[in-house]
């Protein structure tokens, strides 16, 4: 087995110890520390671009379970900074997942009090964090300190480091579906399969597209997709639907969502350790049911701040939080969740049949 | 929203006696059920016949009926009730056919009961096999190619288009009832008319078998709203082929890539809503290809089980509960998660933590079964651990099941138990790995998933390292991360166990104790459930000061059952209303114990003393006790109390004079009581020299056994030899044999009393129906006894005080008399709650349980009152009914002898002994034939004594059938009676008779192992055809009475 003492320090200088997977292959990186709850879908996640720049904790302890399948991919690479767990398969057979990680130098943490650092990161919030390969915490502290200060500072609009630069046009599945465009803010693939199988093309933008280039597009309806970081870094994406608002109809996911909610004068705000898990109860009072959603998101609306326009139409069960919002005279909706899911439970995927039923 | 309206009073149906397949996890999910709606302030009728259950305790509904869960008795009390309601789905399948049935006679609709959680309809499209399938066909739900028999003929047609091997599965039984899995023509031929006998609408669906392919099993709920939501996903360890109750399992599925999982959450909300499942929890089961991902669906419930209780212990989700709730009207976001306290129930909980499953089985006391698993259950028991890895939760499930403390114990390898299924295998598969075998290798002679093989292989490349390396405290640390116990680590260091610990806790290496909040620490969570694990650092345990802990009886066995859960949860009330909070030791889910809200707190960990103890210096009780778990606790009592703990009520040493034999005959003859004459022998010769004393016939049992296993009774020197040649391995100088005299033709008696400093109570006296010679644990009785001379029974009573003072009982005592021509023999004691007292406590109203917790704290006189409470005061008459597994065992002899096979036991309550009686009867299940043949083949000792008997079922209008010498006895008494060849006669004989379905019940006696054996085909045939079988003579006089009784056709129906 090769394996060695490593850590995860946070920010505050709390150390949790480990293994540290991999020997030299895997970097020390550093990130913000986020947990989530799902069971299976270590792949889909650590593929998710909503996960840019995250060291992702899985509270499930085995994972790397099933190795790793191309089709399990939720985009053209792994974003993560580092996944700790309390156990990763090291296995002969297949292409094992941990291989995956470590081909991309991603850090691998394993043998962590990960029920103890869940408490934390639920006490007192999402905090940066990094994963180091050092012999004593002494030195684990000060080493974690230089990577997360050196992460810090980097450009905070994460949507545009991990959209597309180009346009890129996809032809969809159904004929006699709509024209969509979609804006990447670091979106997941199995949205543009949900969209191709109902659309007729599709348009991607990336996430500073402007609003000019997009009727020059000329589509039936508008994709805002999902992505990583705070929806107040996002440049010029703001602005953009703001200018669509009323033209075409919209349809946002956690980013999108949030961008939405900005472009209509609402607030985000952060949340203390955000959503993720596939367990999160929803009651969605479009579809007038209630049903368990992915979810994967650190930012929330502000519901007061809202316009009367629009209104609440999903809320997160657990904690009462807006979850989605629909807005006639600005013809938007978003939502929160993930109803693409890869991981986690399918029944939101109707909501992109009510997105292309608006679009026609 | 919220609960309908105009609901006031609510009807639950139990699930009967304890049987495989179906056991006390519907005990924990009526209670919790119970506790619920009571709660909602409903009034809540409870009807089931299990006395040994903590739901049908006065206290957990407003009313409780124990009476037979069948027709006419049902269907009184619904007359008597008036209910709006019936909830059918906690009780198993027993109350899902009853339910049935009660529909089709009409009476709900007549009396406008309304069912809930499952109508007819769905009930009938879920376990309706081809009514299923067409669902199936309809949501696009594969499932494996079969074929419905209805006649033999079809079903040797059906063989040659599906091809071998083909699995069984008659419909509407419980646990696979009467199915199996066919290699061969021959095989099947035997097995498809069996299996046609065994369905109630003798319909048998007859299937391709998906042996290997990996199983899985979904426990969903629905609301009326129709939200759907997953508890939890488990997966089978053994692939398929065999029964999942006896499937090694794991919580939550471990092998499945989410796409996979996803699919088949989606194909179970088809289902369900698709059944027409309106409300409650349901459990469907896959079968996956593990080459080609290919997923098939194999059976749905429509209804809380075994699994359920499974699922709610392992994710702290209380399934029954929400059912209930959910069946009177509520959605699943009106109700609050107790556990986080802020969250709604809407949600599918997230474990942090792995759990394992590991079902116990009884094979060794059916001799003549082989030790095959297949599609039709067999264990008896179970065991739950929970880890934070899969290989710290398989270890510790391994420790639960009370075989070894050195957990996964090495076995001489055999290919054999590898390649088929067998209750042992999980040794033998770590065994193979021991050896050095591959993980290919093992996979393909098991098929079991390489996931799970390689933690197994990685636990033995482990122990390598244990056995050459110095045990440094980094090697201790990983060692116990893996889940080795101490034993364990000591047996392959060359250590002793306490060694170990000494090094382990000179370390401070010790496990920490973390909490099960279904939400993987994503809330807050009070809830005070917890497991052990080494992956987190140990802290220290805030308890209140008064705080005992209890120690509870782990998986269920025959001979240590639901009766000791029944003590456990029993006290904790009265404990707490002593002042002490209580903290729970249980490694059994299917009891109510584990439930999180029984005691103060919950460890579920495995009852080794290596747990146990570290739970002790967690919590620093203020005392344990160790007086209601049955004999795991007292196995243990010695160590804990070396260590310094106190064990509470009885010593210590009033615990070893009862419990040790040779110390119990010393306080006997000191009392001047008599006792069967006895010896102890180490050596046949030894034995042969006490038999000379003592004369035969002898019982025969090695020291320190539960439920009488290995026990005999031996009526010659030639039996005794061989009585030693089979059991001799289990019979040293350390355990020597114990040798009693047998006492023929005595009858029994069970006495259980309750002692304090400065009073006892005795709770009641149980007669046995039959003499002396079959089990406590599988003979009949009644309270009142029927046949006790009352000053016999005075008598006994003032024996049995006087030896409880002897003793120095605090807490329970249980005894076993035996009385012959007026003579009092004592014959055992155990200082201990009893598998009699749920019983008693039931017959008589006295609170055996909260008093024995009294007399255990030393209460005195003056605050217990005992004069209150006198045991003869009980109205009417109490008979204890039992019910034996033999169907379930092929080649297994039904013949009662002092060795436990009962699993069960049902209450019949009468205002006489027959009433009671054929309630009893009725509710073991036990056919009550009218009319037709009745086959006789007697000892001749019985003969003249079962005369009047015979005489009075001729003039019932039963025609007689005997073998040659029981005929001619009753020829030359002038009773008419047909001769029948015995087996070794020649054709066609006794045997061919009965299974032609000409024998309406069979009366034989036998005594002696070769006429036993000679007889053995007449008891099996009866078995396989369900035809009641006597084989003692004072439980035919019973069986008589009781058919005499039903044919007057009245009885009455009353709460407790």
């Amino acid at each position: 087995m090769i394996s060695d003492k490593g850590f995860l320090v946070l920010e505050s200088g709390e150390v949790f110890s480990g293994l540290w997977q991999g020997d030299e292959r895997a970097l020390e990186r550093a990130g913000e520390v986020v947990f989530n709850t799902s069971h299976s879908g270590y792949e889909e996640m650590a593929s998710d671009p909503s996960y840019f720049s995250q060291i992702l904790v899985l509270t499930a302890p085995q994972q790397g379970n099933y190795a790793a399948r191309d089709e399990f991919r939720e985009s053209r690479a792994l974003w993560i900074e580092g996944m700790v767990c309390v156990e990763m398969q090291n296995s002969g057979r297949d292409k094992a997942w941990r291989e995956h990680l470590l081909q991309q130098q991603i850090p691998i943490l394993t043998d962590v009090d990960t029920r103890q650092l869940v408490i934390r990161l639920r006490d007192q919030g999402t905090t940066w964090g990094a994963l180091v390969r050092q012999p004593f915490t002494e030195t684990a502290r000060t080493r974690a300190h230089e990577l997360i200060d050196a992460k810090k500072t980097k450009d905070l609009d994460w949507a545009h480091a991990v959209s597309l630069r180009e346009p890129q046009t996809i032809s969809g599945d159904n004929p006699t579906g709509p024209r969509l465009a979609a804006l990447d803010f670091g979106c997941k693939a199995n949205s543009i399969r949900e969209l191709k199988i109902r659309s007729r093309e599709i348009r991607i933008f990336p996430s500073r597209a402007t609003s000019a280039e997009i009727r020059k597009y000329n589509p039936d309806g508008i994709f805002l997709s999902n992505g990583p970081g705070d929806p107040k870094d996002v440049q010029q994406a703001v602005e953009t639907v703001r200018e669509l608002l009323g033209w075409r109809f919209m349809f946002g996911i956690c980013m999108g969502h949030q961008i939405l909610g900005r472009a209509l004068g609402g607030e985000t705000y952060k949340l203390g350790f955000g959503h993720r898990g596939s367990n999160h109860p929803i009651k969605d009072s479009l579809l007038n049911k209630i049903y368990m959603t992915s979810q994967n998101h650190g930012y929330a609306i502000r519901q007061e701040t809202l316009p009367r326009s629009a209104v609440v139409t999903h809320i997160n069960l657990n904690d009462g939080t807006v979850a989605g919002i629909y807005d006639r005279e600005n013809k938007v909706m978003g939502v929160q969740f993930h109803p693409e899911s890869h991981p986690g439970p399918h029944e939101a995927a109707q909501l992109f049949d009510f997105f292309v039923g608006k679009t026609q | 929203m919220g609960r309908k309206a105009d609901l006031k009073k609510v009807v639950i149906l139990g699930s009967g006696p304890i049987v495989i397949g179906q056991a006390c996890e519907f005990d924990y999910s009526g209670t919790q059920a119970c506790k619920a709606l009571m709660q909602e302030g409903l009034e809540v009728v409870l009807i089931n016949s299990n006395p040994a259950t903590i739901m049908t305790d006065k206290e957990i509904a407003t009313r409780v009926y124990i009476e037979p869960l069948k027709l006419p008795y049902v269907e009184k009390i619904l007359r008597q009730e008036k209910p709006d309601a019936l909830i059918p789905t906690l009780g198993g399948q027993t109350a899902l056919n009853l339910a049935l049935e009660l529909d089709s006679s009409g009476i709900l609709k007549e009396l406008n009961i309304e069912l809930l959680g499952a109508t007819p309809a769905v009930i009938r499209a879920a376990e309706d096999r081809e009514q299923f399938r067409s669902i199936l066909d309809a949501v696009g739900a594969a499932y494996p190619k079969s074929c419905m028999v209805r006649t033999f003929e079809r079903g040797m047609q059906v063989a040659q288009e599906l091809g071998f091997p083909l699995i069984l599965r008659p419909n509407y039984t419980l646990g696979g009832g009467g199915g199996g899995v066919a290699f061969s023509l021959e095989e099947y031929q035997v097995k498809i008319a069996q299996a046609l006998h065994e369905s109630p609408t003798s319909e048998v669906l007859v299937e391709e078998s998906m042996l290997g392919w990996q199983e899985f099993e979904l426990e969903v709920m629905r609301d009326k709203s129709g939200t759907f939501v997953v508890i939890c996903s488990i997966e089978n360890f053994d692939p398929c082929g065999v029964h999942t109750g006896d499937s090694i399992t794991v919580a939550p599925q471990q092998t499945l890539s989410d796409a996979a999982y996803q699919a088949m959450r989606d194909e179970a909300r088809k289902i369900v809503e698709a059944v027409g499942v309106q409300t409650g929890g349901a459990n469907i089961q896959f079968a996956v290809d593990p080459e080609t991902g290919v997923r098939k669906v194999i059976e749905m419930n429509p209804r809380v089980s075994r699994s359920s209780a499974l699922a709610s212990k392992a994710t702290g989700f209380p399934i029954a509960k929400i059912a209930a709730l959910l069946a009177i009207g509520y959605d699943l976001q009106e109700i609050r998660n107790d556990i986080t306290g802020t969250t709604p129930c809407c949600y599918e909980p997230a474990l942090d933590y792995i759990v394992t499953k590991i079902p116990r089985f009884a094979f060794e006391k059916f001799s003549g079964t082989k030790d095959y698993l297949t599609t039709q259950m067999r264990s008896v028991g179970e065991v739950m651990a929970v880890g934070r890895t899969f290989k710290e939760s398989l270890q510790k499930a391994l420790l639960a099941m009370e075989e070894s403390d050195l957990g996964a114990f090495p076995v001489t390898l055999d290919e054999k138990k590898l390649a088929f299924p067998n209750s042992k295998r999980i040794y033998h598969v770590f065994q193979a790995f021991r050896e050095g075998m591959t993980v290919d290798a093992v996979n393909k002679i098991t098929q079991i998933n390489p996931w799970f093989l390689e933690h197994i292989e990685e636990l033995m490349h482990f122990e390598k390292r244990l056995e050459k390396e110095k045990l440094n405290v980094g090697l201790l640390w990983r060692a116990k991360k893996l889940g080795f116990s101490d034993a364990a680590i000591a047996r392959l260091g060359g250590q002793t166990s306490a060694d170990v610990r000494k090094t382990r806790w000179q370390n401070k290496i010790h496990p920490a104790y973390l909490q099960v909040d279904t939400c993987a620490g994503e809330f807050k969570s009070e809830t005070p459930y917890f497991y052990s694990s080494y992956f987190s650092p140990p802290q220290a345990g805030k308890f209140p000061p008064e705080i005992v802990a209890l120690l509870g009886s782990g998986p269920n066995r025959i001979g240590q059952g639901v009766e000791f859960d029944y003590s456990c949860v029993r006290s904790v009330r009265q404990f707490q209303k002593c002042g002490h909070p209580v903290a729970m030791i249980n490694s059994n889910p299917e009891t109510v114990s584990t439930d999180y809200d029984t005691a103060d707190v919950l460890f579920f960990e495995p009852l080794s003393f290596e747990h146990v103890l570290e739970i002790l210096n967690y919590v620093r009780p203020v005392g344990f006790v160790g007086q209601l778990g049955g004999q795991t606790p007292i196995s243990l009592m010695h160590r804990l109390v070396a260590e310094g703990y106190k064990l509470l009520g009885s010593s210590l040493e009033a615990i070893d004079l009862a419990e040790d034999r040779g110390l119990f005959i010393k306080i006997c003859q000191e009392l001047k009581f008599r006792i069967p004459l006895s010896g102890m022998a180490t050596t046949l010769q030894d034995a042969e020299a006490i038999a000379e004393r003592i004369g035969y016939p002898i019982i025969c049992r090695p020291s320190y056994v539960l439920g009488g296993r290995r026990m005999e009774i031996v009526e010659s020197t030639e039996e005794l030899k061989v009585y030693f040649t089979r059991h001799g391995s289990f019979i040293s100088a350390n355990s020597p044999c114990l040798m009693d005299q047998f006492l023929d033709r005595a009858l029994e008696v069970d006495v259980d009393l309750v002692r304090g400093p400065d009073w006892t109570v005795i709770g009641g006296v149980v007669e046995h129906i039959e003499a002396a010679g079959v089990h406590s644990g599988d003979s009949m009785g009644v309270l009142p006894p029927q046949r006790l001379k009352p000053e016999i029974c005075r008598k006994i009573e003032k024996l049995s005080q006087r030896l409880a003072d002897r003793l120095g009982i605090l807490g329970f005592l249980n005894l076993q008399l035996a009385v012959r021509d007026d003579e009092i023999f004592m014959l055992e004691a155990n200082p201990r709650s009893s598998r009699s007292v749920p019983f008693i406590a039931k017959a008589t109203g006295i609170p055996v349980v909260d008093l024995g917790v009294k007399g255990m704290l030393g209460l005195k006189a003056a605050e217990v009152r005992p004069e209150q409470y006198v045991w003869q005061n009980a109205t009417g008459v109490s008979v204890k009914g039992v019910v034996f597994p033999f169907k379930k065992f092929p080649d297994s002899d039904s013949i009662l002898g002092p060795e436990m096979k009962s699993t069960g036991e049902t209450m019949g309550r009468g205002s006489d002994y027959a009433e009671a009686l054929l309630k009893a009867v009725v509710a073991s299940d036990l056919q009550l034939p009218t009319s037709g043949e009745v086959f006789l083949s007697l000892r001749e000792k019985d003969k003249e004594e079962l005369f009047s008997l015979i005489q009075s079922l001729s003039a019932m209008g039963f025609t007689l059938s005997a073998t040659a010498g029981t005929a001619s006895y009753l020829h030359q008494r002038h009773v008419e009676c047909e001769v029948l060849k015995k087996v070794h006669e020649g054709r066609p004989h006794c045997v061919d008779r009965i299974r032609s379905g000409q024998v309406a019940f069979v009366i034989n006696t036998t005594s002696g192992r070769t006429s036993i054996e000679a007889s053995f085909g007449i008891r099996r045939s009866c078995v396989d055809f369900s035809i009641p079988c006597i084989t003692e003579s004072d439980a035919a006089q019973a069986f008589v009475l009781a058919l005499q009784k039903r044919k007057q056709g009245e009885f009455g129906v009353n709460p407790l």
